[in-house]
């Protein structure tokens, strides 16, 4: 939707912001921010192990930013893709479990349940929304929390692994684990099926009838309702579809790294897509770039926190002033448009 | 039978009071044309700086004053990104809870060295109750500011119609900014009550989608102080029974109840809707 891109400026400012914000976090620690970026990017990119689990975070965040485009595209703030990886990393890790067919059919079986549970929960909201008019924004966020209760509620009893010591699903047969591409890593599959998927929606986007309804559902909901889109048709397979993405990535998640459905598998990665999808200006193959970057920040904020002592959690402030400032670049930038016209 | 349901009572007003104040923070915000989605990120700031300067001064009076005014801070930040710099009220908004979440996580770090929680810190204790009879009182007097006084007619036409409050020769910019930052500050007074009135620390993400539920409460209360706090009242109380019926219904799981609250907001907000309008001109960013 124009709305939220143009609330947006380009990725280098981004970049550029995000070097400053960061040092000044690192300073207020008590950091040198030479000492902070040496132990940020060690951390990340020091080494194969280091990459492997950067490209997992990048995977991680890939997918849920995906989704998050597409529901932003068509004018929908879905912030409920945290519950939506949730519930396809809890179905696929339940069903998972239980699964008795051949290897290959059995990941592609887990990748599918995994859309089938976040399309299931981004249809609930987009459901709302169509059939009542209900704001996507709270109904998303408020699924956000009924996913984790639910899903604790399930892996601590009803299907809890036999010999997990927390609230966890049994492992998953190596069978079904998605194979690793980087040797001597987490890295798996996972990441080049979130490759595929954003060239996907690049295509989608930019070259199919579905693609110019979304936008003009998002930039102009009356104007698309005049020239026959159907709107209510439109949000509810929007948001289904955006919660399936997310839901592919909760999947992959627990058939690449985890091999189980963990209550604690994300540490957020639904909120940081948000960022992600942001700062890719919405546009499949930018969002690609901008989730490796905040891959790096993921990775590299553990390893930080670790040797440099600032606290990771300045990532996420850091996120949230990226989201504000860009937000308010937009007026800057029309203002400059505006001068120089 | 009746210890219960004076329990229960009790309770619900408890949970309600911070649900209240960010509720009433959201209808004035809401009424002069901005879209507050960072409410939670406000309560998140006001729990937050409470209990760091109770910690610091030992007194829990100036520690409800400095949450006050750390929620009414980031309300004016809000306030000015949407006025000056017309930003996407909600893009803006999102940003701002996650910078308020993550600098509580952040602080919390540096400041008591330990991630997760804060240590315990004194608190308002049995005083708590004047808080829940301030968060009633509040709403009354938000409804006559908003209904009885002229301040209050120019706020909400700012929400309708800008341009006529400027052709008044009024400026709808200041007085949105003024709402917007009574809103932090309200959400605030709500976050602080949850840190240093219901309990004694801070904790990481214990707002707990509140900010959103008081979203919800607004829109079930259609804009309105009073039907905001009924609405809070109700989703209370829905939060209070997962207390009460806990242990009490075999067959009900212990973890699916705390979704109650939730899906009490989802009700409403699929109920309500189709038969409440909210103000014109909310969340539309205006231009001089």
């Amino acid at each position: 939707m124009k709305r939220f891109t143009r609330a947006i400026g380009g990725p280098l400012g981004a970049i550029l912001l995000l070097v400053v914000l960061m040092s000044l976090a690192m300073i207020v620690a008590g950091t040198s921010p030479i000492d902070g970026f040496t132990a940020l990017f060690g951390g990340a990119l020091g080494g194969v192990n280091q990459i492997g689990e950067t490209l997992v975070a990048t995977s991680a965040l890939l997918f849920p930013a995906l989704g998050i485009a597409l529901a932003f595209r068509g004018g929908l703030f879905n912030i409920g893709a945290e519950g939506q990886l949730l519930m396809g990393a809890l179905f696929a890790g339940a069903a998972g479990a239980q699964l008795n067919v051949p290897g290959p059919i059995g990941i592609v079986a887990l990748l599918l349940l995994g859309a089938l549970g976040g399309g299931f929960w981004g249809a609930i909201a987009g459901w709302m929304k169509a059939r009542f008019g209900a704001n996507e924004i709270i109904a998303t966020l408020m699924l956000n929390f009924v996913a984790a209760y639910v899903a604790l509620d399930l892996v601590s009893g009803p299907w809890r692994g036999p010999l997990a010591t927390g609230a966890e699903t049994a492992w998953l047969d190596p069978r079904y684990w998605l194979p690793t591409i980087l040797p001597h890593t987490r890295l798996s599959l996972g990441i080049v099926v979130a490759l595929a998927i954003a060239v996907a929606l690049h295509w989608v986007f930019t070259r199919s009838v579905f693609g110019y309804d979304l936008r003009a559902a998002g930039e102009a909901p009356e104007a698309a309702r005049r020239s026959g889109i159907n709107i209510e048709r439109l949000t509810w397979i929007s948001l289904t579809l955006s919660g399936a993405i997310a839901g592919v990535g909760g999947a992959s998640i627990v058939a690449g790294e985890l091999h189980r459905f963990n209550t604690q598998l994300s540490p957020g990665y639904g909120f940081t897509a948000i960022a992600v999808a942001l700062v890719g200006d919405l546009q499949p193959l930018w969002i690609c770039v901008a989730a490796f970057g905040f891959g790096i920040l993921e990775s590299g904020g553990l390893a930080m926190q670790a040797s440099a002592q600032v606290p990771k959690d300045a990532i996420h402030v850091i996120e949230g002033l990226i989201i504000l400032v860009l937000a308010a670049r937009r007026y800057v930038s029309t203002r400059t448009e505006a001068a120089t016209s | 039978m009746t210890s219960l349901i004076a329990t229960l009572v009790l309770l619900t007003l408890i949970k309600s009071t911070p649900l209240i104040y960010a509720a009433l923070g959201g209808v004035i915000s809401e009424r002069s044309g901005v879209i507050n989605i960072g409410l939670e990120g406000m309560m998140a700031t006001g729990a937050f700086t409470a209990v760091c300067t109770s910690y610091a001064t030992h007194s829990t009076i100036l520690a409800l004053v400095c949450g006050v005014a750390a929620g009414a801070l980031v309300g004016f930040v809000l306030a000015i990104a949407a006025t000056r710099f017309k930003v996407d009220q909600i893009v803006a908004g999102t940003g701002l809870n996650l910078v308020c979440a993550g600098g509580a996580a952040y602080g919390l770090v540096l400041l008591f060295n330990q991630p997760g929680a804060s240590v315990q810190v004194d608190a308002l204790g049995s005083r708590y109750w004047m808080l829940i009879v301030l968060a009633f009182a509040a709403a009354v007097a938000l409804q006559l500011l908003l209904y009885s006084t002229p301040w209050g007619l120019r706020v909400r036409a700012c929400g309708e119609n800008p341009r006529a409050v400027a052709a008044a020769g009024l400026d709808p910019l200041a007085l949105r900014t003024y709402a917007v930052t009574i809103s932090g500050a309200l959400a605030g007074l709500g976050g602080a009550f949850l840190s240093i009135g219901e309990l004694n620390i801070y904790s990481d993400g214990m707002t707990a989608g509140r900010g959103f539920i008081a979203l919800a409460a607004v829109i079930f209360g259609r804009w309105n102080p009073l039907g905001a706090t009924a609405a809070a009242l109700v989703f209370g109380l829905f939060e209070a029974l997962q207390y009460v019926l806990q242990g009490r219904i075999p067959w009900l799981p212990a973890d699916a109840m705390q979704a109650l609250p939730y899906v009490a907001a989802l009700i409403a907000l699929a109920g309500i809707t189709g038969k409440v309008r909210p103000p014109l001109s909310d969340g539309v960013p205006y231009e001089r």
